[in-house]
C-alpha cells in the first residue's frame, strides 16, 4: 500500500485535518438541524391535537399545516 | 417577487426541493473529495498542502455570501416590513457562521506549511475574524431579544456595518500588504489557477452549496414551525 497517499510528503496532517475538521463540522450542523426539526414537528403536532375537532379541521387547511402532517407522517 | 417570500409558498416548495438535494448531494461530495485528494495534481510550490484550498476557498465564498445575502435581507425587512425575510435570514446565519469557522481554521491549517505559522494577525485573516464576531453577534441578537422591532433594528445595524466588513475582506488583500496572496479567481478579469484545479474546486463548490441549500430548507421549515406555533398557542 502506497503510504504517501496518507502522507502526502509531510503535508498530510494539515490535509487530512482539514478535511476532517469540514466534515465534522458540517455533520454537526446537519445533525443538530434534523434533530430540531423533528422534535419541533413532534411539538406542534402534539399541541395541535390539544385543539377542538373544529380548530384542528381549520388549521389542517392551512397549506404549511398540511405539509407538517404529512412530513411528520413520513418519519 | 414577493411570492418568494410567501412563508406558505416557499415552505411547500421546500419539500419539494430538499428530496432534490438529497439525490445529489452525497454523489456530489464524494466525486468532489475524490477529485481533491486523490485526481488534481499537486502545487509546484506549495506540494500537497494546495489541497486545503478546496475546502478553505468554497468556505470562504459560502460564508461572505451568507452574510451579503443577510444584511440584504435585512435592509429589505427594515425597509418594507417584509416579516418572511427574517425566516430567510435566520435560516441562513448558521450556515454561513459554520463556513466562517471552516474558513478560518482551515485556512490556519494551510499557513502552517505554507507561512510557517497558524496565525498571523493580517487584514485578511483579522477581518474574517472580525465576520464571525459579527456572525455570533447576530445570532445571538435574534435569538436573545424577545421584541421583534427591536431585534429587528439591532440586527439590521449589525448587518449594516457586517457589510462595511464584508468590503474590507474583498480589497484588504489590495489595501494592505498581507501574507494572504491576492486573488487568484477573478469573475470579470484573469483566472490564474489551471483547469485541473479549478474543476475539483468547481465540485467541491458545488457540493458546498448543495449542503448549505440542505441546511438552509430545514432551517427554513425550523423557523417556519415556529411562528405557526406561536400562532397556534394563541388559539
Amino acid at each position: 500500500m502506497n503510504l504517501n497517499i496518507f502522507l502526502m510528503n509531510g503535508h498530510g496532517f494539515y490535509v487530512w485535518s482539514s478535511f476532517l475538521l469540514t466534515t465534522l463540522a458540517c455533520l454537526f450542523l446537519f445533525l443538530k438541524t434534523r434533530k430540531s426539526l423533528k422534535k419541533l414537528e413532534k411539538e406542534f403536532i402534539k399541541e395541535a391535537k390539544t385543539l377542538t375537532n373544529k380548530e384542528f379541521e381549520d388549521i389542517k387547511k392551512q397549506k404549511v399545516v398540511k405539509a407538517i402532517l404529512l412530513s411528520y407522517s413520513k418519519n | 417577487m414577493f411570492k418568494f417570500l410567501n412563508p406558505s409558498y416557499v415552505f411547500h416548495l421546500t419539500g419539494k426541493i430538499l428530496n432534490f438535494v438529497k439525490i445529489f448531494i452525497l454523489p456530489i461530495s464524494i466525486i468532489g473529495i475524490i477529485f481533491a485528494l486523490f485526481v488534481s495534481p499537486r502545487d509546484y510550490i506549495q506540494g500537497e498542502s494546495v489541497r486545503i484550498m478546496y475546502v478553505h476557498v468554497p468556505s470562504a465564498w459560502i460564508s461572505l455570501l451568507c452574510f451579503a445575502s443577510i444584511s440584504f435581507l435585512c435592509i429589505l425587512n427594515f425597509l418594507f416590513k417584509i416579516k418572511s425575510a427574517s425566516l430567510i435570514y435566520k435560516s441562513l446565519a448558521p450556515i454561513g457562521l459554520v463556513f466562517n469557522f471552516i474558513a478560518i481554521f482551515t485556512g490556519s491549517l494551510w499557513g502552517k506549511p505554507t507561512w510557517g505559522t497558524w496565525w498571523v494577525w493580517d487584514a485578511r485573516l483579522t477581518s474574517m475574524l472580525v465576520l464571525m464576531f459579527f456572525y455570533i453577534i447576530f445570532i445571538l441578537s435574534y435569538k436573545f431579544i424577545k421584541d421583534d422591532s427591536k431585534a429587528l433594528k439591532i440586527c439590521t445595524s449589525i448587518s449594516v456595518l457586517g457589510l462595511i466588513n464584508l468590503i474590507i475582506i474583498k480589497y484588504s488583500v489590495h489595501w494592505w500588504s498581507t501574507l494572504h496572496q491576492q486573488p487568484s479567481i477573478n469573475l470579470s478579469g484573469e483566472t490564474t489557477v489551471h483547469y485541473s484545479m479549478l474543476i475539483p474546486l468547481s465540485i467541491m463548490l458545488c457540493a458546498f452549496l448543495l449542503y448549505s441549500a440542505l441546511i438552509f430548507l430545514m432551517k427554513y421549515r425550523i423557523e417556519t414551525i415556529r411562528v405557526k406555533r406561536k400562532r397556534l398557542k394563541k388559539l
